[in-house]
């Protein structure tokens, strides 16, 4: 009942409505009652009444506080105002913007009219938490360690989805934060609440997953260990900001790492039919190695992935649909279920056999068993045969430049590309090491492409994105899965096109109703494709340059808080929702689970004395 | 022979009279300090004096009125508003200062013979507070005696506000127990009676020269913070009886008459001309020292520096309380209409 709301008790009232500045009903300053402390990004509340006596509540945010002598004239009397001889008020005053006025009848507040804090109720208004009900759950902590909630319908596609993180690198915000969220949505309990009030249309936590791609060292590759460092860490920030519990209790979340997790990373380099491991250096254990089968990537028609920057021509785009399609053919009329592709119509050199170990069987057809193989075979109906001309019907009238600059990309990638695309893989193999990110009993897949390079990178985000994609147009969206996508600038830039971005537009724009819900994050969202980031209801910036703040991308925040986003400290981010119009400044807790080798808490929380002691015996 | 010498006034033009006139002088003068007539150096402030009260006073005629009363008399009479107040300081500069009893009140001045009720101006606008309007009878019926009557109603708050801060000054050679801890120091020249207070009064202008000739000359000479030896001063058949004496406030620029940054000190004084209470002197001896620090800049304030900081701080501030003189006559008028046809306003 907003009409009963009262206003807290005098003791609490921090100021009055200023009559020397304008109010009105989207912005009024006011001045800050001798003895109180306001602050940016402080909740306010204040009442007025229409003449008919009914009472229009207004909530707002602090967004700017000033002092000043008042009644002085020159600048330089502070010094007398100091030497005691100009007696001189200081003038305390903030700028209020309103989030929300209810009733929503939009007069100014009346000069004069008393400004408290907004708590309990009062900060559940400001924040349109009574619009959210079930949906809403833990974003952080406001300045004075309230908790921000957020929208989960904004999120799942309901109202809108979608989130998009810009923030400077190296301040280690935006992955950060990304996994903050998904620990919140998992483990807060948002997800089985929206589903029980769906009434069994969705399944809840139960259903939902999340991919993250580790684009970075080998970062993510810890997230189910515990930290060492957080209880230290978190103690510090309790006693910095004066709570009485730690931030994960006072968000009513579990200081835990995350559960369910799977770690899926590209194999290491070997010879036609070595043992697949994964590549990574620092974790030995729980990594499982992925792998595309060279048949899949002809019948899966992932061969555009490789040539993710083929965009701006139109003739090599031409040349791949079309080998695109002939390796369809291809491996669509194979009847068996192995790995590898079989042709009739090529014979390699006897010196390549040998070095390639390629293959025949009974019936005389070649049994092409790697990528780079398959470059061969191309560069022979391409360029070799009919003594140069190539297989007519895989030319197409193409020009021999256009051919070898298709053969010449293969090449490129052919080093990165041959551990993760194999023909020599048993049926067994090649299910095992299928990536698997929707169905099996995980939560939480980390697919680490650290190691690979730029177009192999794309190549993988490119083909799972779209599986997953294809998988949820046919299955719907009762189960949402969440996309963590570093550096979109990269995979969905404002310039030039791409299949990935294709894939990427298809979700921003599709994604939502299908239950794909995309976490992307960047350094500068002016680089990022404009339908993209404007697709994300939820915005988030942490630092940003000062220049990139000036840009359009950031007009939802305001011109005070552009300022300051120079200034964020890590652990400090600028939200903006839909349900309240102007961003907050919301602080999350140091990660409970490892972000790094370093961090992993070998010891389970015990103090190293009690762990060596059992060694020691 | 000399040649002709101009030199400005200080002040600004607009200011009636200057800061320098010099009308003779027809009183009587006595040298109560010392017989030698030479500049005296500034001694430093007491750590004894705590504080400095600064006291001035304001005053407005906001409309004048026809008034007939209910038994049928009728007069001229006219609302008004004055404001005393005060700016408390420390000396020593360890405390900020402060306004205080910077309040205003309001009088109806009227005509003898006329019986009226305290007038009430009621505002439309909770926000803006009541106009209380007390009716004070004039003495005479002169044109001018509404606003006579309103700056006699305010020198007497003036002087009583100044007073009551002050320390006592001791009446005889017998009583000398009284420290000097607070000092009052009001703006413009002491009126009224001696009431016995340490209460200085700063002359801005000179607009009678009180010296002779040839004593006027150390004027010009003095340093910043000297002054002159302290004189019992009588005038109009002895009933005015005060001690005064010149500070220099600043050097005084070169296009300017010499005797610009010299300002004119005074005290209250018993009426025989033989006993020179110590704490005048010691008033007189710290009267430099404050004086230069209370003293303004001219790129501040036109009266500079004999138009102290606080003083002008607290002009200001007087002005305010009285609130805007548009918004209060358009309330009397609305008052006054409303009284004749209350359906002018509804």
């Amino acid at each position: 009942m907003t009409g009963g709301l009262r206003l807290a008790e005098p003791a609490r009232t921090i100021g009055m409505v200023l009559g020397t500045e304008d109010a009105t009903p989207t912005i009024f300053w006011f001045a800050v009652t001798p003895g109180s402390s306001v602050q940016l990004d402080d909740l306010v509340v204040v009442q007025t009444h229409k003449p008919d006596g009914q009472p229009v509540n207004f909530y707002g945010l602090v967004d700017s506080v000033r002092k000043r002598h008042e009644g002085i004239t020159f600048e330089s009397d502070v010094a007398d105002v100091v030497a005691g001889v100009l007696p001189a008020a200081v003038s305390y005053a903030a700028r209020v913007l309103v989030t929300r006025v209810s009733p929503e009848d939009f007069i100014p507040p009346q000069p004069g009219d008393l400004v408290a804090h907004a708590r309990g109720e009062a900060l559940h208004m400001a924040l349109s938490a009574d619009k959210m009900e079930e949906a809403a759950f833990p974003a952080g902590l406001l300045a004075d360690g309230q908790t921000l909630p957020l929208n989960f319908r904004f999120i799942n596609g309901e109202s809108g989805g979608h989130i998009n993180i810009s923030g400077i690198s190296g301040v280690a915000t935006k992955t950060s934060y990304a996994l903050f969220l998904l620990h919140s949505i998992f483990r807060s309990g948002v997800m089985d609440r929206v589903a029980a009030k769906s009434g069994g249309q969705m399944a809840g936590t139960a259903g939902g997953r999340a991919i993250i791609f580790n684009v970075k060292g080998e970062d993510l590759l810890f997230l189910d260990k515990p930290n060492s460092k957080v209880i230290d860490r978190e103690d510090k920030a309790r006693l910095g900001k004066g709570f009485a519990q730690d931030r994960y209790s006072m968000l009513g979340l579990p200081m835990t790492p995350f559960r369910d997790v799977q770690f899926l990373a590209p194999p290491r380099e070997s010879a036609v039919g070595g043992v697949i491991v994964p590549h990574v250096d620092q974790r030995s254990e729980g990594v499982t190695p992925f792998v595309f089968t060279l048949r899949e990537f002809c019948l899966g028609r992932m061969l555009p992935y490789v040539f993710s920057d083929a965009g701006g021509s139109l003739n090599l785009g031409f040349v791949i649909g079309n080998i695109e399609e002939k390796l369809f053919k291809l491996a669509q009329a194979q009847k068996d279920n192995s790995s590898a592709l079989h042709v009739e119509d090529w014979q390699a050199e006897p010196d390549q056999i040998i070095d390639e170990g390629l293959s025949f069987d009974d019936l005389g057809k070649t049994r092409i068993q790697t990528f780079s193989q398959l470059i061969s075979y191309l560069e022979y109906k391409l360029l070799e045969e009919n003594d140069g001309l190539g297989d007519k019907r895989w030319v197409l009238n193409q020009n021999q430049g256009t051919l070898r600059a298709f053969t010449r990309r293969l090449r490129g990638v052919q080093k990165t590309l041959t551990p993760l695309v194999r023909g020599d893989l048993t049926p067994q193999q090649a299910e095992q090491f299928r990536p698997n990110l929707i169905r099996g009993p995980y939560q939480l897949s980390v697919v680490d492409i650290h190691n690979l390079s730029g177009p192999a990178q794309m190549f993988v985000v490119g083909v799972l994105l779209r599986d997953l994609f294809e998988h949820k147009e046919k299955n719907g969206r009762q189960d949402t899965v969440f996309v963590v996508l570093d550096e979109l600038n990269k995979y969905a830039p404002r310039e030039g096109g791409g299949p990935i971005k294709d894939i990427l537009l298809d979700i921003a724009e599709r994604g939502r109703s299908l239950g794909i819900i995309l976490i992307g994050a960047q350094q500068t969202a002016s680089e990022v494709e404009r339908r993209i980031v404007s697709n994300a209801a939820i915005r988030v910036v942490g630092r940003l340059d000062l220049a990139e703040a000036e840009r359009p991308e950031y007009r939802f925040l305001p011109q005070s808080f552009r300022a300051r986003a120079g200034i964020l400290q890590p652990g400090t981010m600028l939200i903006s929702q839909p349900d309240v119009p102007t961003p907050l400044l919301v602080n999350y807790p140091f990660p409970a689970w490892a972000t790094r080798k370093d961090e992993v808490d070998d010891l389970a929380g015990r103090p190293v004395a009690e762990v060596g002691e059992d060694w020691l015996r | 022979m000399r040649p002709m010498r101009i030199r400005l006034d200080p002040w600004p033009v607009d200011i009636e009279g200057g800061q320098l006139a010099l009308t003779p002088f027809e009183g009587e003068l006595i040298d109560i300090e010392t017989p030698r007539w030479a500049a005296v150096a500034a001694r430093p402030i007491p750590e004894r004096l705590e504080r400095v009260y600064v006291v001035d006073g304001k005053r407005r005629m906001e409309s004048r009125v026809f008034i007939e009363d209910d038994d049928g008399a009728a007069g001229m009479g006219g609302f008004g508003a004055y404001v005393v107040g005060a700016v408390s300081l420390c000396p020593h500069g360890t405390r900020p200062a402060e306004l205080t009893d910077v309040k205003a009140k309001r009088v109806l001045a009227h005509a003898p013979g006329l019986r009226l009720d305290p007038c009430t101006l009621s505002p439309r606008d909770p926000h803006t507070g009541r106009l209380l309007y007390n009716p004070l009878e004039n003495t005479t019926s002169d044109p001018l005696a509404a606003l006579h009557t309103l700056q006699q109603a305010m020198l007497a708050d003036e002087q009583e506000l100044s007073h009551g801060y002050a320390s006592a000054v001791p009446i005889d050679e017998q009583d000398d127990r009284e420290w000097l801890t607070t000092l009052s120091v009001q703006d413009g020249t002491l009126r009224g009676k001696n009431l016995y207070g340490a209460v200085v009064g700063c002359v801005k202008t000179i607009q009678t020269m009180y010296l002779p000739p040839d004593r006027a000359s150390l004027l010009a000479e003095l340093k910043p913070g000297e002054r002159t030896p302290i004189l019992h001063m009588q005038y109009n058949n002895k009933t005015v009886t005060r001690f005064i004496w010149y500070v220099r406030l600043c050097e005084a620029a070169f296009y300017q008459h010499p005797m610009s940054g010299v300002m004119r000190l005074e005290m209250y004084a018993p009426d025989e001309p033989d006993f020179l209470p110590p704490i005048v002197r010691q008033v007189a001896n710290l009267s430099g020292n404050l004086l230069l620090r209370l003293g303004s800049h001219a790129h501040k304030d036109p009266r500079a520096p004999q138009n102290l900081i606080p003083t002008a701080a607290l002009e200001q501030a007087m002005a305010r309380s009285m609130g805007s003189a548009d918004l209060v006559t358009r309330r009397i008028r609305a008052h006054i209409a409303r009284t004749f046809d209350p359906a002018v306003l509804a």
